[in-house]
């Protein structure tokens, strides 16, 4: 986040005052209670000058491309439902862009991977061997499940393989989607990685119950038979949570590094077009133009690499967990 | 965890806040509706991903390494199976070779034994002959013995006729003959020798 927040600054240092204003007008006690009230933004609430935070955050409007001019976007605005009241909690479950954007992705992982499976028994029922289309999606289905999860997982991984290829296979066509036009990037939204990651993390516990057994409250309660006896009520205070903590610490990791490369690879993407702008100037804007798309390209390849550490961590979690404490 | 996400956010705005002003809005405020959206889409992907594409690309591929470990299989049981043949041709041809060499082996033993045996009873027959002839040649010459003896009876029979005709009691010629008679029985065997 460190360069995208730099670059943001020069932006911000280089963009007209006008432009600054209506950003800067807001006292910071009032942003916080607009976030508080309202975290997911209508279309039109932003500062003219700022066109990255709607680039990176979810909002209750949908850019897709005009017709028959394809380049000019069309703003939809998405249904607003009454939001549900359960208990204390607040759920306001209107579709938004990130919403479009996840059923897209598990849209098309449908599509690529059934369309795949289709191919793949058919020909391999026809003259014995997968070709082209689903070749492909077998060679990635078999590395992510043969090196990413069978190793990771322990003995007996079949019932967990579905989950890791699935966790992969989604986030990487959510990913994808944001650098495409028109699109956003559902996991660059920590609700989306923080569910995400809380669910790996049910999937690590209930791994660890259905396992160890009993044994899995030694996971949670510290208590070291090898230690003198003076020694395990102590080390069982200190330890305790530290466990819990270390518990909680890897879904908290998941959902944050998910979160944070996307939205930094966005913010620096966005910036570098940004200064185009700002330098209003051919020779000079040529080259944020090329490091854009140089940033672009490493975007494409941090698509492909966050998909595949998250399902590697999420199977080594559960591989750690299964295979006994301690 | 809410709490949480939002002090780092407030320790986040404090330290950056070039990134927190022009941005009214709160990147780590969780949205509960999209959580739950997140939810169900991830679980009906998982379901219908699992249902639809993982288990059919599974079991297509198990087949596959099925039907390649099959025909690897196969290709070794009929290469182990041409050795074998291969082996036991080899083996029967061996067989019959030392057959063939101990036929031959025989033969020339068996042809050897005739000749020794035909050799050894053309000696035996001669033998027999030989032993044959010498017993006859003995034969021949005691009955010669004896009738030579006969002879020389009659003979002295003869002459002492002839003596006792013309000198009855001549004891002096008795004696003669007798002396005659036992110089011929020496003289005949010395003979025969």
């Amino acid at each position: 986040m460190k360069p995208g927040s730099f670059l943001l600054a020069l932006l911000i240092a280089s963009a007209p005052l006008d432009a600054q204003t209506p950003g800067a007008a807001i006292p910071p006690a009032a942003t916080e209670q607009t976030a508080a009230a309202e975290h997911v933004a209508g279309c039109e609430e932003y500062a003219p000058g700022d066109f990255i935070t709607p680039h990176i955050t979810d909002a209750h409007c949908l850019e897709v491309p005009g017709f028959p001019r394809f380049w000019e976007p069309h703003e939809v605005v998405l249904p607003r439902w009454a939001p549900i009241h359960i208990g204390g909690v607040v759920i306001d479950m209107s579709p938004t862009k990130h919403v479009i954007m996840l059923l897209i992705a598990a849209l098309l992982c449908c599509v690529v991977l059934i369309g795949g499976a289709r191919s793949h028994v058919h020909h391999t029922r026809i003259k014995g061997s997968p070709k082209g289309f689903g070749s492909g999606i077998e060679a990635m289905m078999l590395y992510i499940r043969n090196e990413v999860a069978v190793p990771n997982l322990g003995p007996h991984p079949n019932a967990y393989v579905p989950f890791i290829l699935g966790l992969f296979w989604f986030v990487l066509f959510a990913n994808l989607l944001g650098l495409i036009p028109f699109g956003s990037t559902a996991t660059g939204n920590i609700s989306v990685t923080a569910t995400l990651a809380l669910l790996t993390f049910l999937v690590v516990e209930f791994a660890g119950i259905r396992s160890n057994g009993f044994g899995y409250l030694r996971t949670i309660f510290y208590w070291n038979n090898d230690l003198p006896v003076v020694m395990r009520p102590l080390m069982f205070l200190l330890m305790s949570p530290i466990e819990v903590v270390g518990k909680l610490t890897k879904p908290f990791a998941l959902a944050v590094r998910l979160f944070a490369n996307m939205v930094a690879g966005h913010i620096v993407v966005l910036a570098l077009i940004g200064l185009v702008f700002a330098f209003k100037s051919y020779l000079v804007g040529t080259a944020p133009l090329a490091m854009a798309v140089g940033i672009m390209m490493l975007e494409l390849f941090v698509a492909f690499l966050q998909a595949f550490i998250f399902s590697l961590l999420a199977s080594v979690f559960i591989g750690q967990m299964r295979e006994g404490h301690h | 965890m809410r709490n949480l996400l939002r002090s780092l956010v407030l320790l986040a705005a404090s330290a950056t806040p070039a990134l927190a002003e022009p941005a009214p809005k709160n990147l780590l405020d969780p949205n509960y509706g999209l959580m739950v959206w997140t939810l169900v889409i991830f679980v009906a992907l998982l379901i219908v991903l699992t249902k639809f594409a993982f288990g059919p690309i599974t079991k297509s591929v198990e087949a596959r390494e099925q039907a390649l470990e099959d025909a690897i299989g196969a290709a070794k049981r009929d290469r182990e199976d041409s050795a074998r043949v291969l082996a036991e041709h080899r083996a029967a041809l061996d067989a019959s070779r030392d057959e063939a060499q101990k036929i031959i082996a025989e033969a020339r033993v068996a042809g050897d034994r005739v000749r020794a045996d035909l050799v050894e009873q053309a000696h035996a027959e001669q033998a027999n002959m030989l032993a044959r002839a010498r017993q006859e040649i003995e034969t021949e010459k005691t009955r010669a013995i004896a009738e030579l003896r006969r002879e020389a009876v009659d003979l002295a029979i003869l002459g002492a006729g002839k003596v006792i005709e013309k000198n009855l009691d001549d004891a002096g010629n008795r004696q003669l003959v007798e002396s005659f008679l036992s110089s011929v029985t020496a003289s005949a065997v010395s003979a025969s020798r």
